[in-house]
């Protein structure tokens, strides 16, 4: 993975906090970098070039009148002010190599000189095994500080721990063996079997990222919650909000608009397709 | 019959194997390659590189003279069963030609087979930076109605373009206006993938002043012709366009007798 400056940007030394989504379900993590990034005012600062990735391009997400700048597949944004680079992922990774881009990923992060590592992303609200709805949408995290994925800063705030995690188990720790470069017998890869509930959500997208970065010493935090697919734009606003309040951004460091703190990327008034033809009716 | 309340739905916007860490890679391709008629040494540095991935682009480049079959891209995994000696539009290769002398060489590049997503950066690679670095990129694509957010109209026809900011920068620095003026720009929240962006993209990482144009739609003669109207105005400005001169309804009659059921590779 290669790291590309804008011409006459210059990577920040203070932006040591760097955000970055896991490709899910509803693409929460996605449209929570969107809003922070559009938000925050955070200016992009160069492009990463990975092979894992597939390609995709396009205008400006941002706005707010779009004015030809491009927006492609793997951009780093940076708000000096909020000390914290954002990394935007717009498209899949290749099938299969999804482990090797985290690696690259990490690399990435450590060579960057990142300390803290902020995972977006969301779980199928069809696999919640306890539903509790007693304090509205939950928010889940799962970090390095512990080696049970425990985090004193997240339980502060209310969140509850990601319960499906055990790194003694057959995926996280096939997971944790790939991150940190082992090379395993074929007899302990755990998809020869039929997968199992207790192997979904090491096999996610974030676990990956998750396993990578902490196998490179940085400290990960994910931030996790359950949605179904459909208009996931109120999910990514829960998840924006807890990353803010994960790392206490200051709100007036935010430039909202007249909502208030947060301001809707342009890209949004579309993301859905356009309206239905009426004429029609 | 499955229990339609009990059954986990599959997930509309991506495949499962999308999110799955432990899902098995392709099988690995031979890399691609350049194969050119008088090899050298030293890259291609030409003036202008055009790369028509379109299928009017295709057509319109075709029916043009006076241009010097020099190479091919070759893709391992597009056989060459049912390809004439001579190039036809039912080829499926990449070929490369020159359009113009050395001193001022235009390249242009005619991709008539269909590349998986996969491919794309490493193709892109390959054309864009290495053995070819052009001064200049334009790439002929198609809208994409899957990833338009807007309304697209089959009646209709439609040109947007993209641009890299060498391009946009250079146009405001040097007073040189941009290649396809009066194109607006491709609507913020829709997007292009595969080759194109790919091509687009290593432009833009390696300051290349590059240039996407996609059409609407992929075929028939409106959009032929307003491909070439876009074209003729700067990008072919001083270029031999006679022989193009009515091909349009020959393509929309191509297209329409084309069925695209029966493109099989088991038949040649």
């Amino acid at each position: 993975m290669e790291f590309i400056t804008e011409p006459g940007k210059q990577p920040h030394p203070d932006c040591s906090t760097m955000i970055l989504p896991a490709l899910s379900i509803g693409n929460v993590g996605q449209l929570a970098v969107d809003l922070l990034v559009s938000s925050t005012g955070a200016e992009r600062i160069g492009y990463l070039d990975d092979p894992y990735t597939l390609p995709c391009v396009g205008n400006d997400a941002y706005g707010p009148i779009p004015s030809g700048d491009l927006a492609l597949p793997l951009e780093a944004y940076q708000s000096p002010a909020n000390a914290m680079t954002l990394v935007q992922q717009r498209s899949p990774v290749i099938k299969g190599m999804m482990v090797e881009y985290a690696k690259n990923m990490a690399e990435f992060a450590a060579a960057s000189g990142k300390k803290h590592v902020v995972i977006l992303s969301s779980l199928e609200f069809a696999r919640w095994q306890r539903i509790d709805m007693s304090s509205g949408l939950q928010i889940y995290y799962l970090s390095s500080s512990n080696t049970d994925g425990t985090d004193d800063s997240c339980a502060q705030l209310g969140w509850r721990r990601l319960q499906d995690y055990d790194p003694t188990q057959r995926s996280w720790n096939y997971l944790s063996s790939l991150a940190q470069g082992s090379t395993m017998q074929e007899s302990t890869l755990p998809f020869e079997d039929e997968p199992e509930e207790e192997d979904y959500c090491a096999s996610l997208p974030f676990a990956a990222l998750f396993s990578c970065l902490k196998a490179k010493g940085l400290k990960v935090t994910c931030i996790l919650c359950y949605c179904s697919e459909g208009d996931n734009m109120a999910d990514s606003f829960e998840l924006a909000e807890a990353a803010s309040k994960l790392l206490q951004l200051k709100p007036d460091n935010f430039i909202g608009g007249d909502d208030g703190k947060w301001r809707i990327p342009f890209s949004w008034k579309t993301v859905y397709g356009p309206p239905p033809d009426l004429s029609m009716f | 019959m499955e229990d339609v309340i009990t059954e986990i739905p599959p997930p509309s916007r991506f495949f499962q194997e999308d999110l799955n860490n432990f899902a098995p890679p392709s099988q690995p391709l031979p890399s691609p390659f350049l194969l050119f008629s008088d090899p050298k040494t030293e890259p291609l540095r030409p003036s202008l590189l055009i790369i028509t991935l379109s299928s009017p682009s295709c057509y319109l480049f075709h029916n043009m003279c006076n241009k010097i079959l020099i190479g091919s891209l070759i893709l391992p995994e597009i056989p060459f069963s049912g390809n004439s000696i001579e190039p036809t539009l039912a080829d499926k290769c990449c070929n490369i030609y020159a359009l113009n002398d050395a001193a001022d060489l235009t390249l242009l590049v005619s991709l008539k087979c269909s590349l998986s997503a996969e491919r794309s950066n490493i193709v892109a690679k390959l054309l864009v930076g290495n053995q070819i670095i052009p001064e200049r990129v334009l790439i002929l694509g198609s809208v994409q109605s899957q990833n338009f957010r807007g309304k697209l109209s089959p009646d209709e026809t439609y040109a947007f373009k993209l641009e890299t900011l060498a391009e946009r920068g250079n146009g405001s620095d040097s007073g040189e206006s941009s290649l396809l003026e009066g194109v607006d720009y491709f609507p913020s929240g829709s997007m292009v993938d595969g080759l194109a962006a790919a091509l687009l993209t290593q432009c833009q990482i390696r300051n290349i002043r590059g240039t996407l144009c996609v059409s609407w739609p992929d075929h028939g003669s409106a959009v032929v012709a307003l491909v070439r109207s876009l074209l003729q105005k700067k990008v072919l400005h001083g270029f031999d366009l006679s022989s193009t001169a009515g091909i349009e309804d020959k393509h929309s009659r191509k297209t329409q007798i084309k069925d695209h059921a029966f493109d099989s590779e088991l038949y040649t």
